[in-house]
Order: C-alpha cells, then sequence, then structure tokens
C-alpha cells in the first residue's frame, strides 16, 4: 500500500460519515479494540478500544446500530451501523458471546460460551424473558423463520439444543456430532445445517426433532456460515483445514475450495458480491477473497485475534437485493 | 514492526497447524483450540526468555561475578526449574489443576452480574494510551504480587514451600524460576483471581507475566549492580534483591523481610519494608534442614519440600506426638 493512497484514504475519511461506505469493521478479540479498515485501499484506517474480549457482532433489526458483544464486561456495546462510532453501552448482559435476532425482530438472545447459559431478551429494551443454564461451551445459534424457536450448538457435548421463545422450554436435545459450531436455518425453514468442528463436515438435521439426515465433507474444522446471498449457496469456514467452502445447500454439495490459511472463523461479503472478506484468527489479519478468480488476493492486518467482521453499511440491499442482516433467518450472526 | 509480528505469528500457526491442532482434532479437544494457540505463543516466548537469560545476562555474571560460584551442581537445579517453567511444563500442570477453580470462581462471580470494572471508566485518559494502561495494570499486579510475597515469609505453611526458593546458596539468574509447584500453584491463583478482578486484558497479562519475569530473573543475578540511585527506587535490580535473599546472622535475624517487591520498589517504600544499605551478604537460610535442599535435584527437591510443607499444616500437638524428642515427658 503505497503512502500516496493512504493519504487518499485518510482525505476520504476526514470528509465525513459517506466516505465510510465502503468501510469494514472487525473486532480484535485479544486486543480488546475494533479496526476500520478500507475496502478498496485494503488498509486498517484506525483501531479503537472497545470493551473486552469482544468476539461477535450483529446489526439490530432497524439497520441503524451494531452491537458488539463485550464478553468479560457483560456489556452490548452500541456502534454506528453507517460510522462505526461508539453510541452507547448496554450494560448487565452476561457473557454476550454470540448475538442474534429473531426475524420478527421480537427476540433477541444471546449465548454465554463460558458461563454456560442461553438468555432469551425481548428485543425492545433488552428485557430478560428468560435464562436457561446448559451444560456444554453453547456457541452459535439460528433462528426459524417464524420466529418461534431458537436453535443453539453445544460445542463441548456435541448437541444441538432447541428452546421455544415464548416460554424458554427446551424442545429437544439431541447429539449430532463433534463439536458443533456454526448453525444455518435454510430459508425453506425444513433443514438445519451445521457444522462440525470436531469433525471434517457439516450435518443436515431435522428442525422438529433434531434427527440428522445427511452430512457433507468439506474440511477439517468445519466452523461458520455465511449467505453468499442468493438465498442457495453459503460459505462454509474449516478452521483446521485453513478453508472456506462454497455450499450449495439445495444440492447439499460443496461446489468451490478456497485456500485460506491461518484459522479462517467468521466472513462478511461486500454490498457487491464481489469479495469475501475472511477473518484469519491465528495470522493477525484478514484475507480478502475475490468470488470470481476463488483466491485469496489480499491479506490485510488487524488486531490479535480478529473474530467477527463486518460491512459498515452502505445501504440496507445485500448482493440479492435482501436484505443482508435485518434479522437472523439464516445463522448470520457471526 | 509489522514484519516481526508477521514472522512471529507465522512461527506461531505454523507449530500450531503442524504439532498441536492435529492432536487437539484427533482427540476430540477442539474447545480448546484458541487457548492451545496461545499457549504457543507462550511457549514461544518462555524460549525468548531462556535466550535472553542465557546469553544477555549471563554475560554480565561471567564478566564482572559477586560471588565465585564454586559448586556448579548447585546451579545446576535452578537451570531445570527455569527450562520446566519458562517452556510452560510446569505452569501447563499449575493450569490444569487451577482453571477448574478459578474458572468456577469466573462463573459464580459472573452469574451474579458482577464484570471486572475496567480501570478506564474511573480513568478515561487510560483509553488513548496503551502504554499508559499497560504499566498502570502492571503496578497494580506487581503491588498484589507484593503482598503475596510477604505473605510467602509471613505464614509458616507457606514458608515451608517457599523456602525452597530461599535455600539457594549461590543465587544466579537461574533461580528466580526456582519454587515448589505448589507454591507456584498458590500464587497463579491468587494472580488471576487478582487480574479477573482488576480486569487485566489476557494479552497484557502475557506480557505483564513476561517482562515482569524477565525483571525478576535479572535480580538474581550474580553481581553487585543496580539501576542508580533514581533507578533503584523504580525497578528492582540485582543489588536490591540479593539484600531479600541474604542469609540471616546472629545480628540481622530478620534481614529476608525487606525487599519484597518483584518489580517495582515503590512497595516497599510505601510500607517500610525497603533496605538500600547496598552490603555485601552471603545468601541462603540458616535453617540447615532447608539448607539441605542444596545438592539434591529436582524430583527430591519437590518430595522433601512438600513433606515440609505437610508437616508445618499438621496441628503441632499431633507433629509433637509422633516427633521422638518432641513428645511431652511420661508421667
Amino acid at each position: 500500500m503505497n503512502k500516496l493512497a493512504i493519504a487518499a484514504t485518510a482525505l476520504a475519511l476526514a470528509a465525513g460519515g459517506a466516505a465510510r461506505a465502503d468501510s469494514i469493521l472487525v473486532l480484535n478479540s485479544e486486543d480488546a479494540s475494533y479496526s476500520i479498515l478500507s475496502r478498496s485501499g485494503r488498509i486498517e484506517l484506525v483501531r479503537l478500544p472497545i470493551g473486552r474480549e469482544p468476539h461477535h457482532l450483529i446489526a439490530t433489526p432497524d439497520g441503524k446500530d451494531v452491537l458488539v458483544g463485550s464478553t468479560a464486561t457483560n456489556e452490548l456495546l452500541v456502534l454506528d451501523a453507517k460510522t462505526g462510532e461508539k453510541r452507547r453501552v448496554v450494560r448487565d448482559i452476561i457473557d454476550p458471546y454470540q448475538l442474534g435476532f429473531s426475524a420478527d425482530g421480537k427476540w433477541f438472545v444471546t449465548v454465554a460460551y463460558r458461563l454456560d447459559h442461553v438468555d432469551i431478551y425481548h428485543a425492545d429494551g433488552f428485557k430478560l424473558a428468560g435464562r436457561i443454564f446448559i451444560d456444554g461451551l453453547p456457541s452459535h445459534m439460528a433462528f426459524d423463520t417464524d420466529s418461534k424457536t431458537v436453535f443453539v450448538t453445544l460445542q463441548q457435548t456435541g448437541r444441538l439444543v432447541a428452546f421455544d421463545l415464548e416460554t424458554q422450554a427446551i424442545k429437544w436435545n439431541v447429539e449430532i456430532g463433534k463439536a458443533p459450531a456454526g448453525v444455518l436455518m435454510l430459508p425453506d425453514n425444513k433443514r438445519l445445517l451445521v457444522a462440525l468442528t470436531g469433525e471434517e463436515g457439516l450435518v443436515a438435521v431435522e428442525p422438529k426433532d433434531g434427527t440428522v439426515t445427511a452430512n457433507l465433507r468439506t474440511g477439517k474444522g468445519a466452523h461458520n456460515f455465511w449467505p453468499k446471498g442468493d438465498g442457495r449457496h453459503w460459505f462454509l469456514s474449516n478452521r483446521v483445514e485453513g478453508t472456506v467452502s462454497l455450499i450449495d445447500t439445495q444440492d447439499l454439495k460443496v461446489v468451490a475450495t478456497i485456500k485460506v490459511p491461518g484459522g479462517p472463523d467468521d466472513m462478511d461479503i461486500t454490498p457487491d458480491g464481489k469479495e469475501l472478506w475472511v477473518t484469519q484468527r491465528f495470522l493477525r489479519r484478514i484475507a480478502v477473497v475475490d468470488l470470481e478468480q476463488m483466491r485469496v488476493v489480499a491479506s490485510v492486518p488487524v488486531g490479535k485475534s480478529p473474530h467477527g467482521v463486518m460491512m459498515l453499511k452502505s445501504g440496507t440491499t445485500g448482493p440479492g437485493g435482501g436484505p443482508v442482516r435485518a434479522a437472523s433467518t439464516a445463522g448470520e450472526q457471526k | 514492526m509489522r514484519d516481526l509480528i508477521d514472522i512471529w505469528v507465522g512461527i506461531q500457526a505454523w507449530l500450531f497447524e503442524t504439532l498441536v491442532s492435529p492432536v487437539l482434532f484427533r482427540f476430540g479437544l477442539m474447545e480448546w483450540f484458541e487457548p492451545a494457540f496461545n499457549a504457543v505463543e507462550i511457549f514461544m516466548l518462555g524460549i525468548v526468555q531462556i535466550l535472553v537469560i542465557a546469553l544477555g545476562m549471563r554475560f554480565f555474571e561471567k564478566r564482572w561475578p559477586l560471588e565465585k560460584t564454586a559448586n556448579d551442581d548447585l546451579v545446576a537445579v535452578d537451570r531445570v526449574y527455569t527450562v520446566l517453567n519458562k517452556l510452560g511444563i510446569v505452569p501447563l500442570a499449575v493450569f490444569m489443576v487451577s482453571y477448574p477453580i478459578t474458572n468456577e470462581i469466573d462463573y459464580l462471580v459472573r452469574s451474579w452480574g458482577f464484570a471486572p470494572p475496567r480501570l478506564e471508566r474511573l480513568l478515561p485518559w487510560l483509553h488513548d494510551s496503551a502504554l499508559g494502561s499497560f504499566l498502570v495494570y502492571f503496578a497494580l499486579y506487581d503491588f498484589a504480587a507484593y503482598w503475596l510475597h510477604r505473605a510467602q515469609h509471613k505464614f509458616a505453611w507457606w514458608w515451608a514451600l517457599h523456602s525452597l526458593h530461599h535455600s539457594q546458596r549461590q543465587v544466579t539468574v537461574w533461580s528466580d524460576d526456582r519454587n515448589h509447584i505448589v507454591d507456584d500453584l498458590l500464587i497463579t491463583l491468587a494472580l488471576v483471581v487478582f487480574a479477573q478482578f482488576v480486569g487485566v486484558q489476557p494479552d497484557d497479562y502475557i506480557l505483564i507475566l513476561m517482562i515482569g519475569r524477565l525483571i525478576e530473573s535479572w535480580s538474581h543475578a550474580n553481581v553487585d549492580m543496580s539501576f542508580g540511585r533514581v533507578g533503584a527506587r523504580l525497578i528492582v535490580g540485582p543489588r536490591f534483591h540479593r539484600l531479600h535473599h541474604a542469609l540471616a546472622g546472629p545480628d540481622e535475624r530478620h534481614i529476608q523481610d525487606h525487599n519484597f517487591a518483584p518489580v517495582f520498589p515503590i512497595w516497599d517504600i510505601l510500607f517500610g519494608t525497603a533496605n538500600y544499605d547496598g552490603k555485601r551478604r552471603p545468601t541462603g537460610v540458616d535453617n540447615p534442614i532447608m539448607d539441605a535442599d542444596n545438592g539434591r535435584g529436582w524430583v527430591a527437591q519437590q518430595v522433601t519440600v512438600f513433606g515440609r510443607f505437610v508437616r508445618a499444616l499438621t496441628p503441632r500437638f499431633i507433629r509433637a506426638s509422633t516427633q521422638p524428642g518432641l513428645r511431652p515427658p511420661a508421667e
């Protein structure tokens, strides 16, 4: 990156919020900081302190804010979705590791990875509806499209649990494989896909009772999903293998595999659908994958153990024309 | 700077992905994926520390020794302690025991809704100063370590363990890690809980340990050096700390009750335990049972000192009834 480009980027930033239209937000989980990157410049523009052990983030249903879970301080930190600037702090959200909103925006759920509980809040005002203690490192979640159920993976015990959002009761709790992590409800609301970090791929699961109906090999340490935006294809990071798989969820097959070294984890796709940005936890970098060439074309230095990543809001529509993350209907929480 | 980081994390990632990650995957231990990656960094930092001691600090000891080392066997066991500690073998054992305990404390406290307060809430300017924040947390951590060190000397059962550290007659840069594993466990537990409550960042915590332990290794060096009149009041050096290891004499029964601070002498100055007289004294303990640690290997020291610890914990009347010569006179 030459100095001229950096200067140009800095000038563009100084011009105001609109200049951040192509900015990307990354949480450096072990630095207690977040980075704002320039997509076009492929550089870190600024690194700012935030909470402690910030891992994941999600946009609010109205798209105006980004919530960052500061796990070790029991807080949600609210950032402006356009500029990434800090707005306020929501206190007493205990160990907010993963965050998610139901499709109707009515429920807000956090899973406490270290403290072994799932918290279901009324999204309006973050009023706790119920806390369910459950052993086994709850890690990722997905909602059904009718906002009745949240599905949570338990990484240590190898189980998937379905919770009724209204009553906060457990509907079912079944063993599905080693170290399940990312979970995804497909848009037809009829199949769940669960990445097995302790194995070499994913399993398809029946949402009504947790029955495993199929499996697919993707790579060692299959971990987290991100939608391509066409309602059919999803990316899946394979942390041990050091790859990202592109999966056709309709035919349940891998259509492409991209090598991304450094323990690839969370992802986001640019609004034009041309690039996938993937956090490289071990390398303190974020990889830029060109989706035409299907390869890493750049790797941008950030802070230590970068985890959650999000394109700052340049509009409300995603590559397929639909909402990018208005509500978490498809495992879009990071 | 970024180039150095890239080289460092490149080596770390290679070691992890080649040696550690396959084992975790094979044995279904993937929930330890991230902690194990950090453990590789601690291992690498340990190698750096050993190199700094062996190549840097030893140079000063060889060039300007305070005491001629007559018996290298006495020092050899301290090298074993250093390697076992710096390469993470002892810390791993300590971690395996302490983790469930500290985790349970963390679990309990945080489920009550208590989160460690960040100093930055009280001192907002720390937000903008990574160095300032690091130094403040370092000072707090050292403050806790100072009081723990005083406790090691205060309680008979803890002194039974800590006396192993003091029994070395030939204190050198290798002596800092010469501790009983139970002593290490107790100190680790206390400092981790303290760090959790004060809110030290995990990354800062590693850096504090790294820099702190290097300063402590240097403060044990067999040289008569300090950081100067002012510097010696800011950072602990060999002359200051050697007095803490001084062999008690008839006129100085409590000479070791001085200069407890691990890194910042300010705590000794504030709490009246600083001694800057600069006199040269032999080191060790004036107790023949403890002095007998010299000449033993690592295993023998661990076993005998543990016995000492158990006896110190045993109530006096039981000890008296089981030890010939200490029994009350027969009626």
